[in-house]
């Protein structure tokens, strides 16, 4: 290993599977090959930073059992209820949902609008009485006018 | 008797669940501590590993030990949970803490022995944490059983289900890695040794 490098040695296996005499041949190889050297030196490094990693475990808390069994016992409740009823918790509400904003929407189209006609209707007649100045309920129909003209003319000869 | 555990829980026999919960616990936790940092995550994922164990008892005929069984199924559950996070851009020495970098420096000035102390596990722990965030969830998985908890390639293929080649390729790959980063990391800071020296 003296004349060789080690970098492949150092990628291949973790320091600390190497044996003793393994360590002490790369170190002599180390004090003459630099770029080994700052190979061995990360390696080294980071065989201690992820030993520290490694270490850095949590415990389970004494709650733990009790949370799992509850969220076990819920999961067992979930799956006794039949599929279709599951089904049709979570629909009722969107079902419910629709069917009000459809009988709504059917009493805005069918119900509300008779009542602006017939206030148009009302309007246009006002209209008309304040031009005529005359009374709704005293408009003339077509063949009166012209009744009422042909009189005029029969009074005028 | 493990197999006798498992009829039991899956017949809906409540404390024989339980009792595979507070059995295998510390074992879940550990492996689901290689994948979070933070406690409220831990719990989790060996909550969600317990959930899943349940309803793939079927499954367990007893060959091998329910522990092996449940490390398998912590360890597919945790790489599903962290497949989807985002990994961070290899970091640079700008990035580093104060306490990073002078940890760092004290361990390239060759100061091996270094006092373990709890304050510098957390600062080592931070740093592999940064190291680790530049592999696949995969790869980190491999270099930390192998290089961080001494286990053996075989023992790795029967924890994540992988061949043991694909072991050795995963290990192998993520330590290059590791170590190139780490080199980088040194060069700049003995750069800036000597700068300060200066």
């Amino acid at each position: 290993m003296k004349d060789k490098h080690i970098i492949d040695v150092l990628d291949n296996r973790s320091l600390l599977n190497l044996s003793e005499s393994e360590l002490s041949e790369i170190q002599v190889h180390v004090r003459e090959c630099v770029s080994c050297r700052e190979a061995y030196e990360a390696a080294r490094v980071s065989a201690i930073v992820l030993q520290s990693r490694a270490q850095a475990t949590i415990e389970p808390s004494p709650f733990f059992q009790t949370r799992v069994m509850a969220a076990w016992r819920e999961q067992q409740a979930t799956e006794s209820v039949p599929a279709m009823w599951r089904l049709w918790s979570s629909a009722k509400a969107l079902v419910s949902t629709m069917a009000v904003t459809t009988a709504a929407l059917a009493v805005l189209s069918f119900v509300i609008p008779a009542t602006p006609a017939s206030d148009q209707t009302v309007s246009y007649l006002s209209a008309d009485s304040v031009i005529m100045g005359q009374a709704s309920d005293e408009q003339m129909s077509y063949e009166q006018v012209l009744a009422t003209i042909y009189e005029d003319d029969d009074e005028a000869r | 008797m493990e197999l006798d555990l498992a009829r039991q829980a899956q017949g809906g026999d409540e404390s024989a669940f339980a009792e595979i919960v507070r059995r295998y616990s510390p074992r879940v936790f550990s492996v689901a501590s290689r994948f979070f940092r933070q406690r409220s995550l831990v719990e989790e994922a060996a909550q969600e590993v317990f959930l899943k164990a349940f309803t793939q008892l079927g499954s367990f005929e007893g060959r091998g030990s329910m522990e092996g069984w449940l490390t398998r199924i912590a360890t597919n559950t945790c790489l599903n949970m962290v497949r989807g996070a985002k990994r961070r851009p290899e970091f640079t020495v700008s990035d580093l803490t104060d306490d990073e970098q002078s940890w760092l420096d004290h361990q390239s000035a060759g100061n091996e022995g270094a006092q373990p102390s709890v304050e510098n596990s957390v600062v080592a722990t931070d740093l592999a944490d940064r190291l680790l965030a530049v592999l696949s969830p995969e790869d980190q998985q491999a270099l930390l059983m192998i290089d961080g908890e001494d286990a053996s390639i075989k023992e790795v293929a029967e924890a994540t289900g992988w061949s043991e080649s694909k072991v050795k390729v995963r290990a192998f790959r993520a330590r290059r890695k590791v170590r190139e980063a780490m080199e980088k990391l040194l060069a700049r800071t003995n750069a800036g040794q000597v700068t300060n020296e200066r």
